[in-house]
């Protein structure tokens, strides 16, 4: 058979199914129904953000970050809600941009203006940011660096710990220039401490120190083996907290003490503060959270199971919905049912917690989800009012019809980068929504306009520091 | 002029945990409320409590919220419940999203207990809730209805699918987030035929991803929009949070690759899709060889980091068994083919088979290589690094005694956020609450126990 190429394979416009209109999605409802969802429709709609105020379009942010993802998702959220963010990138670029899958160049991104191509995962976290370039390895670099920094909000970066402060452009100097500056250093493990970072240290550095890889994954009973995300969600988790930390100290600022302040936020300490109950059980009885695949420790039921053509996630924690699961079984498969129902030791919810109890359970109801699709569980399921819901490849995510009618994947019109279909800022407001302006920019792009707007620069000025390799 | 500190010591004392109680709050004297069950909400609510908000949490009467009855394996409890039930305990579930609050149960469906909510939402600055959509509109105690009192009133809904479009009646806990949303479908090891010689289904993420990194994304909303309210508007809003839509914010590159070139990301297990070497191997030993705990007695697991040509280079310097290779893989481009990926990290395996990851660490660390051990709870527990830097701490806590807890996942130098205690029993502080926010007295108090309202 002749290999088949992915460019041999027609790309549908997405949508490739049309999105409901809400006529469909509201069908047979009564009036007093459609009243909350439709109040809830006309003031946090997505279509209507461009019409509301933005929150944050008095902040500048000048994101420093380079080589990982942690700086970067933390400033897209400023930028989500309205900063002005600079990134700051050597010359050439953050490493970053050039990352794409397997080394896939033909699956990488060019911008209309200078046809540099940028990987997937720089361009999602490109959004609504500036790109300007500052060689911070010469004097005259750093120089502009803390030009910048006097009429800055804040600045993130992630440079080996000490580099920043070495080079006279850390905390402790840039605050002297600009006491209101927040100043945010992210990182894996943390800059300072006996564990401190070593230079360039990744995602999953994070993962596997706070005892998210040990735990993710199957038992090895079951073949399994401690297990990474499949993106660097420590970085993700980093990036909200630093957003959080440095969202606090602007608040604390604005209203009282008028000073900026130092912010340090890892990705590791961001899952630690997150990682469920593991540290009040290790302290109580030195228990070593075990990897349970699919399953929840605490929650029978609460998994996700394969089915006919997939897996499919099925919960419900309590009695009540217990017995819906099992009902909706038994319209099927009524001796599954009797055999659960009937079981005195399954009678009382905490006793069906154990691994042994799981075990039966969850045999139990993959026997029926043999049979059953994930839409055709799922559907029976919700029936019952069961939360259920299979588990969605990256196309099925896209063309989810909910996630189309509330945009929650959406393609931009972008003016550089053309249609790109991206994941925008799940927070909808009411009054000053985050959303989103552009995907992204190429390397230093906005050069020319931040240097001329901030430091009056003028086109010799320009000429001289490219020429120099200091921009 | 003295000399500078270094910067290692100047973190130190910046950053110093025993000074916390020393600092200003960032929030102090603001008020929170959290009507919230599960993670999502609750979680949403702790941060701002963490950050010095007053934050009462509002649970239904005597048994209180559904976590408090979740823990690992039914095992571990904290005692009392509440004051009706001194005989059971709050599960470990509860834990991580209910520190430093106050404890107020109210029955909502009563009128009474109406009253006593919106007494409270007039002098509230923000609010998290996440019960089914509508449900708090229906009891006269939603935004609408709150925000008519307090015009200020920042209103965070968090959920499963939202409130409106074709998903809003649908239920969702954090796992339907992570399956709905797309996380199984790039996390664990690829289905075969994918170049990878391990073979695995989509992984759940260990944590209630979904629930409490929403709760993170709710808070930077939350306080984004104190920021407005405070410095532009005057006014407070309603934000919606989708439990499921934010799961897809998680997926990178996946949505834009898709959408342009019609490639549905699949899993790479432990090995890196954009980076050669930045894999987990198995190394032969296990850390723990007279252990009897099945955690410990397994193999180790470490991360070995090289990727760029110079990092790579010196590896192959270090590992006898990447020598051969270290010509053929010199460019990165040429690393990060699934072959190459294949062939380099079962020769480091082979070369790791005799050791232990510690070992392995060491070598590592002695020939600059960058690279972390895969840690169990107990072994991340057990760093100085850790509870040094106030990430993981030892609380006193005023019910309970002595509780391990995760500590602050950032540090704020002038105003750092804190832990004064875990959590309290249902209804703890009644009194508190509805002397200091309704005006109400012991009568009126004694009256509303005994009607079951509170």
């Amino acid at each position: 058979m002749a290999e088949i190429k992915s460019s041999d394979i027609p790309v549908l416009p997405w949508p490739a199914v049309p999105v409901p209109t809400p006529d469909e999605v509201y069908k047979g409802l009564s009036e007093q129904a459609r009243e909350y969802p439709n109040w809830l429709e006309a003031n946090v709609h997505f279509r209507d953000v461009g019409k509301k105020p933005e929150k944050l379009n008095r902040i500048r942010v000048l994101d420093c970050s380079i080589k990982m993802n942690i700086g970067h998702w933390c400033s897209s959220l400023f930028a989500e809600h309205g900063a002005e963010v600079i990134m700051v990138e050597p010359p050439g670029g953050d490493p970053t941009r050039k990352h794409t899958p397997f080394g896939r160049k033909d699956l990488m991104f060019k911008d209309s203006a200078t046809g540099e191509a940028v990987g997937g995962k720089f361009l999602h976290e490109c959004r609504n940011k500036l790109s300007i370039t500052m060689n911070l390895d010469t004097a005259e670099g750093r120089e502009l660096l803390k030009k910048l920094a006097v009429d800055a909000d804040v600045v993130i970066e992630n440079y080996p710990p000490g580099q920043f402060d070495a080079w006279g452009i850390g905390y402790r100097q840039l605050s002297q220039i600009n006491p209101r500056l927040v100043y945010c250093w992210v990182g894996q493990r943390g800059q300072w401490g006996p564990l401190k970072d070593r230079p360039w240290m990744y995602d999953p550095v994070a993962q596997n120190a706070c005892g998210f890889t040990h735990g993710t994954g199957a038992p090895v009973a079951f073949g399994g083996r401690p297990t990474r995300s499949g993106f660097w969600v420590c970085d993700h988790v980093g990036g909200t907290s630093a957003a959080m930390g440095i969202m606090a100290a602007l608040n604390y600022r604005e209203r009282i003490s008028g000073r900026g302040q130092f912010v340090e936020a890892t990705a590791a300490a961001g899952i630690m503060r997150i990682i469920d109950y593991n540290w009040g059980w290790q302290g109580m009885d030195g228990s070593v959270r075990p990897r349970f695949g699919n399953w929840d420790l605490a929650i029978n039921i609460y998994a996700v199971n394969p089915c006919k053509d997939g897996q499919i996630m099925v919960g419900g924690g309590h009695d009540r919905l217990w017995f819906r699961i099992w009902k909706t079984v038994g319209k099927d498969r009524p001796e599954l049912e009797e055999h659960i129902i009937e079981d005195p030791a399954l009678k009382v919810v905490v006793d069906r917690l154990p691994f042994y109890a799981q075990v039966e359970t969850y045999t139990t109801l993959s026997e029926w989800f043999k049979d059953n699709s994930r839409l055709e569980a799922e559907t029976k399921l919700q029936a019952e009012e069961v939360a259920s819901g299979g588990v969605s490849f990256t196309d099925e995510v896209a063309e989810f019809p909910h996630f189309k009618y509330r945009g929650h994947v959406g393609v931009i019109d972008d003016v550089l980068y053309g249609k790109v279909l991206h994941a925008p800022a799940p927070q909808l407001a009411q009054k000053a929504p985050p959303r989103l302006k552009w995907i992204g920019r190429p390397t230093g792009y906005d050069n020319e306009e931040v240097y001329r707007r901030i430091f009056g620069f003028k086109k010799d000025d320009l000429d001289r520091l490219k020429k120099q390799g200091i921009i | 002029m003295a000399e500078q500190k270094s910067f290692e010591q100047y973190c130190r004392e910046t950053f110093d945990a025993k000074k916390i109680f020393e600092k200003p709050e960032a929030f102090k004297g603001y008020v929170a409320i959290s009507t919230t069950q599960y993670i999502l909400g609750p979680s949403c609510a702790n941060y701002f409590a963490e950050l010095g908000m007053e934050t009462i949490k509002i649970e239904l009467p005597r048994r209180g919220e559904p976590m408090r009855h979740t823990t690992p394996y039914n095992e571990p409890f904290l005692y009392p419940l509440s004051k009706q039930m001194p005989d059971k305990g709050t599960g470990l579930g509860f834990f991580g999203a209910n520190h430093n609050e106050y404890f107020l149960s109210v029955d909502f469906h009563k009128p009474e207990g109406v009253e006593i909510v919106h007494r409270i939402q007039a002098k509230t600055d923000i609010q998290a809730e996440n019960y089914r959509p509508g449900t708090f509109d229906r009891w006269g105690i939603g935004y609408r209805q709150a925000a008519k009192i307090n015009p200020r009133l920042i209103y965070i809904w968090m959920g499963g699918f939202g409130g409106w479009g074709p998903g809003r009646v649908r239920a969702s806990y954090d796992i339907l987030g992570q399956a709905a949303g797309g996380c199984f479908s790039v996390t664990g090891f690829p289905g075969p035929g994918h170049g990878h010689p391990a073979i695995g289904l989509p992984s759940k993420h260990t944590i209630w991803l979904a629930d409490y990194w929403g709760g993170m994304m709710g808070c930077f909303a939350g306080l984004a929009a104190l920021w407005w309210r405070d410095n532009v508007s005057g006014v407070g809003e309603f934000i919606e949070y989708s439990q499921v839509h934010g799961a897809t914010r998680h997926l990178e590159s996946a949505l834009p690759i898709y959408g342009r070139y019609g490639i549905i990301k699949q899993r790479w297990g432990d090995w890196d899709t954009e980076m050669c070497v930045h894999g987990i191997i198995k190394c032969g030993k296990s850390s723990y060889p007279t252990s009897k705990n099945p955690q410990e007695m397994e193999e180790g697991y470490i991360l070995v980091s090289a990727p760029e040509d110079g990092d790579f280079a010196r590896l192959c310097q270090a590992v006898s068994n990447l020598k051969p290779l270290a010509g053929k893989y010199a460019k990165a481009d040429d690393r990060i083919q699934p072959a190459a990926q294949t062939e380099i990290y079962t020769a480091l395996e082979e070369w790791a088979k005799d050791k232990t990851k510690e070992d392995v660490w060491k070598f590592m660390e002695d020939n600059n290589v960058n690279s972390q051990p895969v840690w169990s709870n107990k072994e991340c527990a057990l760093q100085e690094h850790f509870q040094l830097r106030d990430e993981l701490h030892w609380l006193d806590d005023p019910y309970f005694g002595d509780v391990l807890s995760q500590g602050l996942p950032y540090h704020l130098s002038e105003t750092p956020a804190r832990h004064r205690w875990a959590f309290k029993p249902v209804g703890a502080d009644n009194e508190y609450i509805l002397q200091k926010y309704c005006g109400y007295g012991l009568d009126q108090i004694r009256e509303l126990e005994k009607n079951e309202i509170i």
